[in-house]
């Protein structure tokens, strides 16, 4: 099978004016008879679902969580990029479109990125109409930050919550369609499975929360919103509820998996420290802005961080990287921290983290410029750890955050399965190899509210003219009937071991060796050793309680399953990519310095993964730069 | 649409406490009367009252008052059912006072206290002057009906005295959260003004409890 | 630590619930309270029990799914937080804490510690947007907005939905949360065309749903993780009236 991108004609500039001038239209009367399903009501679901229903479409929409309001894109805290250039500080589309394609270490499609930046100015613009209190000058305007390391200042924030308030405003709108009858929404409603008939997606089987209940929903199209997978390490600064189980159930039916292994690691979370912890949480990146990152020069230095002279203390990043020091980019920084923790170097109860110390930039600026800098951080830090980092230093350490990688779409966003399609972070197209600070919350609007809607007609145009397939179709039943024996298979196993043993299991394979930092033989080794954790989970899990309930520890099982398969993937994935990229980090390929070493000439290419009864076959699309050369990306 | 009545009932209740609230303060100012010597006093608080009880403005107040304690009677307690079956089932330990002042989590019952005492203080006087129930009131040498001589004579007994002294507490309190929540209900919403009534409602409930409650003992030591 | 929970137990909407014990050990004081219950939860699998049900999701205080009654107290012991970010080290070894689901008619119990709380989906329902379609907004810079105003209504709009205020109110009120959103939306100019009819709306919803009404305790704002003023409440009525004469 040849991977269609079906990137449309034209200069780059004129690429999406001409998709929208020959894609194919619906009248309105005609609209009303056609149905979409979608599952996950983040950014790019809600936006997704309302303006479709805004457009005519009958829109069902589901959700796992209590209410469409909770989706995960409430987290996002610093901001959104928009190439509005209101500080008129030379910022343009193009700037913006390059920023992103370089920052993805050039691992992304030049058209949809251009696309991306190109519709970042309109979605603030949409963003505003909704209501959403973005921050403003004293005369009016609106405010903007640098963010992510580039040039120029293009962020728009609301507070220190960016993403709950755009969140408000697709789910509000999302609300008033429902309030029209236009959208049907299901809470508390998990999809297991997938429903392609004649080899096109055509409905979905949701398991009721609460009470168990399988149900079948059949549609003309589905759409797929349903977030990262990040907690495929367990700890992850992603919500508990976040899962892979939707996209993995795509793939298993035949939608291509691609880029799995690109996982973004955040520098700047809290460290693990206890064996029951469940999350590690975000601390703004921005502290980096003024706190100098060090660990001490003695392995398992006892002493108190207080304690440690300045000769004794090893600013790493400052040695390393003296160009950008504590501001060198997320995946570097990210990756010296475990190289100095793996060494032996690392502090805090469990040896894991490293010290990000205010002390000098209070001396400099004194203390009440830095709170006023950074109180509200502090004050969280504060809260969760009970230390006060005024006085002491903070410890921080890397922690799995965002996955680059998701479903193959094309430039439609349609996955290789017709009828399917997949936005916002579950889907792999802008981010390349890693991705941008302030611009998942982009993309993810961008995808719900400007692409899928102006894209979903050029299939359900010829939806029409065929006959509407109905949950009466025996494909549904027989999916049904998969998706309860899979549940019972679970609940069968009676063995010794909880759901949260099994993940930590998982969770420490990925994050030894499928995150940071890969090798070969790690690579190697981690795919034996998930797939014997597989082996063992279907004959050693435990799960109490019964299928026709309330039941979260099922609910942990069954998405736990995927995630341990997804994990062979990912790890599969990167064993093949044999260059360094990004995120995606191989130890065979650096510098003489250490650094990342691209190999453009034998994998500028996206890898797109097929599924085929437990082994995976790579499909290759290959990348063509037109506009832009491929540079090496140099922080020294 | 129809009535609202969330919004509805409490805007009774705010309307007809702050009226009251009002009431209290001319109240108080009469009763002031009776800290002063006594013939002095007899004569100013007699022929005050007599001009009450012949006015016809003060007529329409008294009834507009009469309407302001059964309608705020009558509304707390249709409000209270509807907010006990908003919450049915409650908490096995709830540490209300963590979060909010006894007086604020309880002023029904409160309440329910300052309407016994407002059937108590009836009895003992508009029953009495007003109704004609029970002994006769004398004329003074004015001729105006001895309204001072009542007021003596009941707090020469110290039962009544303490009554009337205590009970003025929780009128404090009540007065206290009521007023500066009746503006809340009626809309003041401004950041700074809100600070204002909030202290103009303490101070307020303050003389209004110190000053009920004192002039009782001031009588009984005269 | 060693901890006993005294957990409301109830397996579904129409059974009854009843307060069990349990003695857990192994508690460290970094854990998060969610992460003790996870804890237990696990030493039930374990033992062959059913495990609590009980919501969370992000873990980081945004999401506003967590919601626990603590020892009295919604969200624990703390002003201004969320459960999952209530820590065991506010607990001492050996203590008792007594958890319960949050309880309002309008929040009714659907398993041991979860509620429904679609009561408030359905009062956003009303019109807690604005009457936009995608693709017609006009430059967002055309539309100035002090910023005096847009903190204003940044202020209120904070509210992430959690309940705290609706289980913490002797009276059930929702006051706070709809009065929030309320004013987030018409204070914003955005917002002003439909400003009447949403508060219209929105309060008669809030009323249908069977929430009480307020009472002015305060402890709403106290329980509230993002510290969202009763004035608000203030504010809603005044709009309620101005609307009511309007009309």
């Amino acid at each position: 099978m040849i991977l269609n991108s079906k990137i449309p004609e034209g200069k780059l500039e004129d690429k999406w004016r001409n998709y929208q001038i020959r894609s194919k239209l619906i009248n309105p009367a005609n609209k009303k008879k056609l149905n979409v399903i979608v599952v996950g009501t983040g950014l790019s679901g809600a936006g997704a679902a309302a303006t479709l229903a805004e457009l005519g479409y009958d829109v069902q929409c589901f959700c796992y969580q209590d209410s469409a309001r909770r989706a995960h894109s409430v987290a996002a805290q610093g901001g959104i990029n928009a190439a509005k250039n209101y500080q008129h500080d030379g910022d343009s589309v193009w700037r913006m479109f390059y920023d992103t394609l370089k920052g993805g270490d050039f691992r992304s499609r030049e058209a949809n990125v251009y696309r991306l930046a190109e519709l970042s100015a309109p979605l603030i613009d949409h963003y505003v109409q909704q209501g959403v209190p973005f921050a403003r000058e004293y005369g009016g305007v609106l405010v903007n930050r640098s963010f992510g390391g580039v040039q120029v200042q293009r962020t728009f924030y609301a507070r220190g919550q960016t993403g709950q308030q755009l969140q408000l405003a697709a789910y509000s709108q999302l609300y008033k369609m429902i309030n029209l009858n236009k959208v049907k929404m299901f809470p508390r409603s998990e999809m297991m499975d997938l429903v392609v008939i004649d080899g096109k997606a055509k409905g979905i089987i949701v398991r009721d929360l609460r009470n168990g209940e399988i149900k079948k929903y059949a549609a003309d199209a589905v759409v797929l919103a349903t977030g990262g997978y990040s907690r495929v390490f367990r700890l992850s600064t992603l919500a508990i509820g976040c899962n892979g189980s939707a996209i993995w159930k795509a793939h298993k039916r035949g939608a291509f998996f691609a880029g799995p292994s690109f996982t973004q690691i955040h520098p700047t979370a809290l460290p693990q420290t206890s064996e029951s912890q469940s999350k590690l949480t975000l601390m703004s990146e921005s502290l980096r802005n003024d706190g100098r990152i060090w660990v001490p020069k003695q392995k398992a230095d006892s002493r108190k961080a207080n304690d440690i002279p300045e000769e004794d203390r090893d600013y790493y990043l400052e040695r390393r990287y003296p160009g950008f020091g504590n501001l060198a980019p997320r995946d570097i920084a990210s990756r010296a921290a475990k190289e100095r923790i793996d060494a032996g170097y690392g502090v805090g109860r469990l040896k894991n983290a490293v010290y990000l110390d205010f002390k000098h930039a209070i001396n400099t600026f004194g203390l009440q410029t830095i709170k006023d800098r950074y109180g509200n951080l502090f004050k969280m830090y504060l809260k969760i750890t009970g230390i006060d980092a005024y006085k002491e230093p903070m410890q921080i350490s890397p922690a799995a955050h965002f996955s680059m990688g998701g479903l193959w779409v094309d430039y439609e966003l349609m996955t290789t399965i017709p009828g399917l399609y997949a936005v916002g972070e579950c889907n792999f197209s802008d981010h390349g190899a890693n991705r941008l600070g302030a611009n998942s919350l982009l993309q993810a609007s961008i995808d719900g509210y400007f692409v899928l809607p102006n894209t979903i007609n050029n299939y359900l145009a010829n939806a029409l003219q065929e006959e509407t397939v109905t949950i009466d179709h025996p494909q549904f039943e027989k999916v049904e009937n998969e998706a309860k024996k899979r549940i019972q298979q679970i609940l069968d196993v009676k063995g010794s071991k909880t759901v949260d043993h099994f993940h930590r299991a998982l969770g420490e394979i990925m994050w030894q060796e499928c995150a940071m930092s890969r090798n070969k033989k790690g690579l190697e080794q981690a795919i034996d050793k998930i797939k014997a954790l597989k082996n063992e989970f279907w004959k050693d899990v435990r799960v109490t309680g019964h299928d026709k309930e309330l039941n979260t520890e099922l609910e942990k099982a069954y998405r736990l399953a995927d995630f341990i398969e997804l994990g062979i993937l990912m790890c599969t994935d990167a064993l093949q990519r044999e260059e360094s990229c990004g995120a995606h980090f191989r130890e065979e390929y650096q510098t003489d310095e250490g650094e990342a070493l691209r190999i453009d000439k034998d994998y500028s290419y996206v890898s797109a993964w097929e599924y085929n009864e437990g082994n995976f076959k790579l499909h290759k699309e290959q990348l063509q730069f037109e506009n832009v050369t491929p540079t090496v990306r140099s922080y020294k | 649409m129809a009535v609202n009545t969330l919004f509805f009932r409490k805007t009774i209740m705010a309307s007809t406490g702050l009226f009251l609230c009002l009431f209290l303060i001319v109240h108080l100012s009469a009763n002031c009367i009776l800290v002063l010597p006594e013939e002095t006093a007899r004569q100013i608080y007699n022929s005050y009252s007599t001009t009450l009880r012949e006015s016809p403005l003060i007529k329409i107040v008294a009834y507009l008052l009469y309407a302001s304690i059964i309608f705020h009677t009558i509304y707390a307690l249709l409000i209270t059912i509807r907010n006990q079956k908003a919450k049915p089932q409650k908490y096995i330990v709830n540490n209300t006072k963590a979060n909010s002042t006894w007086t604020s989590q309880n002023m029904g019952l409160i309440g329910v206290v300052i309407l016994l005492f407002i059937v108590i203080h009836l009895a003992n006087f508009w029953a009495r002057i007003k109704l004609g129930i029970g002994e006769d009131v004398a004329l003074d040498s004015s001729g105006h009906l001895d309204v001072y001589e009542v007021t003596y004579s009941l707090f020469q007994n110290i039962y009544y005295v303490l009554l009337y002294s205590v009970l003025m507490i929780p009128l404090g309190l009540h007065l206290n959260h009521g007023l500066k929540s009746g503006f809340k209900t009626l809309g003041f919403y401004h950041k700074k003004w809100t600070r204002i009534i909030a202290r103009i409602s303490l101070v307020y409930s303050a003389l209004m409890a110190i000053g009920f409650g004192i002039i009782p003992l001031v009588v009984y030591f005269k | 630590m060693e901890i006993t929970f005294k957990i409301w137990r109830q397996n579904s909407p129409k059974t009854k619930g009843k307060i069990e014990a349990y003695k857990v050990d192994g508690i460290t004081e970094d854990m998060s309270f969610l992460e003790a219950l996870d804890h237990l939860n696990e030493q039930l699998v374990l033992k062959g029990e059913k495990v609590i049900a009980y919501e969370y999701d992000c873990r980081e205080g945004i999401c506003g799914q967590c919601g626990i009654f603590i020892n009295g107290r919604a969200h624990g012991p703390h002003d201004h937080i969320t459960t999952c970010q209530l820590h065991m080290r506010s607990f001492k070894d050996g203590d008792t804490i007594i958890v319960e689901p949050w309880r309002a008619a309008s929040f009714p119990v659907i398993k041991d510690l979860i509620v429904d709380r679609s009561a408030f989906d359905r009062i956003i329902e009303q019109g807690a947007y604005i009457s936009a379609k995608t693709g017609t907004a006009p430059e967002a810079n055309a539309i100035l907005i002090p910023k005096e105003i847009s903190d204003k209504a940044m202020n209120a709009a904070a509210c992430i939905g959690c309940g705290a205020c609706v289980a913490t109110c002797k009276n059930s009120s929702a006051a706070l949360f709809t009065s929030a959103k309320i004013n987030h939306l018409n204070n914003l100019p955005q917002g002003k065309a439909e400003a009447n009819n949403r508060v219209l709306k929105m309060t008669k919803q809030m009323e249908q749903e069977g929430f009480g009404s307020c009472t002015y305790t305060g402890a709403c704002e106290v329980e509230c993780p993002e510290n969202i003023s009763i004035l608000n409440i203030a504010e809603m009525n005044a709009r309620h009236t101005k609307a009511k004469l309007l009309r």
